[in-house]
């Protein structure tokens, strides 16, 4: 989604984007290594705006357009879905496109994924996006459902919590 | 064998491109003959303002090199790409080639360019030896004509730095440069240019304004590509709204990007002068220039990913397969309640289809009676680019021959089969 970063401000340095992605030490909470029963739902954001919701068993993850990028593009109308094909999706390929203002911008998978489902309300109603973009509801504007391999969970990991994507969006 | 000779050719334009990189080739058309469209200079990170100038006029081939450059050049980088396409309609990523275009007069031109056919000629009132491209962009927004009057103009740049207005701006600057004060962005972000109504010479000046430049955009997670048109002298513009009326207009609901209906006109700029003021004004906002290049047919479609992508956009499953899920209806429906004009046959037919393949049809007589031996089901899975004839295809479905002939011809006429199997 990095598009609709697009007049908004400088939002990282380009260079930072290409960081080598290797030395992340994951940053696990002990608990979460452990335990059997987690309890909620997590859910984290990229810089290019897309949010996930991960399943308490790190396996299927919903996931959407935040709120600012909904804003950010204008009125949607039309979201080209991905069709389920059964193959995995690196972190940061497209996973689907929406129209707004002329613009055609890719949704960009947040982490490896591999999708399960489309939203088909988003056919019908593309402005859903703009309203409830980060409902993962029936009647939300999440995008698609996946699954999820060990390698996207550690993606997962490293990608802000909402408080530090509130912060990022605030730069 | 192949990639190692592809491997000696990169290590050589590599050599070639990269020491001299404050060594700008001559803007001189003589030098361009040694020019050649090197990816390898477009990506190189000290590239951060690039100029490429096509010598194509084929839509496919300079929009795959354009889509390239978005791909490939500096992620910091701004980029300049002139272009002039021949005779083609351009559509928008997520829209419906059968409610866009008048594909009967598509084919009409295209099979008068055959036959050399001058009354043929005169009903289509075509004005261009060409025939007309059809093709499906990869940016959004909606159809949009281009013939050899018109200059395209395109500019990649970071997204940070993305601004819809920003380089229309820049175009009317360069307009403005060619004693053009009467242009202008306008809300949609077109150019527009405003002119005293010139119905008759002494009456009483009322300014009318047509559009002359459209724009459209395709954001990707690294660059952002705006790219427009402009009008400029093209002879063909009393065709335009005709090329741009499909019969099925009143039959045909689809889900996607409509097109914005706008009155025309040319700036009356000759091409080669307003792309150098093009180039002007983005030497002025972008200052040094670290590549000017230019391409051509041969030259770009050597790079390997360049005619792949051209093979992509020139193909049908692209062209008619990407076409958002739509609904045909020969009467009104509960979704699509506009009324309709009566039809000669007693038919009622409905088809849905996503991304150009029938996935429902159902035919009826009008009062809603089953049709005897009819067996609509046949037409699940077609794709309908594929359709060589819905008449032969409707008596196959077992309708009567001469409802089926009826029926079939009209159908042929909606989905421009003249066009589609040519």
């Amino acid at each position: 989604m990095a598009s609709i970063a697009c007049s908004l401000r400088a939002v990282r340095p380009v260079a930072m984007r290409f960081a080598p992605r290797a030395a992340p030490v994951v940053r696990m909470a002990p608990w979460r290594s452990f335990s059997s029963s987690r309890m909620s739902l997590a859910r984290k954001y990229t810089k290019d705006h897309e949010w996930i919701d991960l399943s308490a068993d790190r396996k299927t993850g919903v996931i959407g357009i935040s709120e600012y990028a909904a804003e950010q593009l204008g009125d949607v109308v039309y979201v080209e879905l991905p069709p389920a094909s059964g193959e995995w999706t690196e972190q940061g390929d497209s996973i689907g496109a929406v129209e707004s203002v002329k613009s055609a911008s890719d949704i960009n998978a947040p982490v490896r994924c591999k999708v399960t489902h489309t939203n088909a309300l988003l056919e019908e109603k593309p402005a859903t996006i703009n309203q409830v973009p980060e409902d993962d509801s029936a009647g939300g504007g999440w995008i698609v459902k996946v699954e999820v391999d060990e390698e996207g969970a550690k993606q997962f990991d490293d990608l802000m919590d909402a408080a530090a994507y509130k912060e990022f969006i605030a730069e | 064998m192949r990639s190692s000779h592809l491997l000696t050719r990169r290590t050589i334009t590599r050599l070639r491109t990269l020491s001299p990189l404050s060594q700008h080739p001559s803007p001189s058309p003589s030098a361009s003959s040694a020019s050649r469209f090197s990816t390898d200079a477009a990506s190189h990170p000290s590239n951060r303002v690039q100029i490429h100038l096509s010598r194509s006029t084929d839509a496919l081939l300079n929009l795959s090199v354009e889509h390239r450059l978005l791909q490939i050049t500096p992620p910091d980088s701004t980029v300049l790409t002139l272009y002039v396409n021949g005779p083609s309609i351009v559509f928008g990523r997520n829209q419906n080639p059968w409610l866009q275009v008048n594909l009967n007069r598509l084919a009409q031109i295209a099979q008068k360019k055959k036959k050399k056919n001058t009354s043929a000629a005169a009903a289509t009132g075509w004005n261009d030896a060409a025939a007309i491209q059809l093709v499906r962009r990869r940016s959004g927004g909606g159809a949009v004509f281009h013939d050899g009057g018109n200059v395209n103009f395109s500019v990649i740049c970071p997204p940070e730095q993305f601004d819809r207005n920003k380089h229309a701006e820049m175009v009317v600057r360069a307009l403005k440069a060619l004693s053009r004060p009467n242009t202008r962005v306008n809300e949609r972000h077109d150019i527009v240019m405003d002119v005293a109504s010139s119905s008759s010479s002494s009456s009483t000046e009322k300014a009318a304004t047509y559009k002359v430049s459209g724009s459209a955009y395709k954001l990707t997670r690294l660059r952002s590509l705006h790219h427009g048109t402009c009008l400029l002298r093209s002879p063909n513009l009393s065709s335009i709204s005709g090329l741009l009326r499909s019969p099925a207009q009143g039959y045909l609901d689809a889900r996607g990007v409509d097109s914005v209906r706008s009155p025309v006109r040319n700036v009356d700029v000759d091409n080669d002068e307003f792309k150098d003021a093009v180039v002007r004004e983005f030497e002025s906002m972008y200052g040094e220039v670290h590549l000017r290049d230019e391409f051509d047919d041969d030259t770009a479609l050597q790079v390997e990913e360049v005619r792949r992508g051209y093979e992509e956009l020139g193909s049908k499953s692209w062209t008619w397969g990407q076409t958002p899920r739509f609904t045909f209806s020969t009467h009104p429906t509960q979704e699509d309640p506009r009324p309709r004009a009566e039809l000669p046959f007693d038919l009622n037919m409905r088809l849905v289809a996503n991304h150009g393949v029938i996935e429902d049809m159902d035919i009826k007589h009008r009062d809603g009676a089953a049709v005897d031996g009819l067996d609509a089901s046949v037409f699940h899975g077609a794709r309908i680019w594929e359709m060589d004839d819905w008449a032969a295809s409707l008596a196959r479905a077992g309708l009567g021959s001469s409802l089926s002939y009826e029926a079939g011809q009209w159908l042929n006429h909606m989905f421009g089969t003249e066009y589609t199997k040519l």
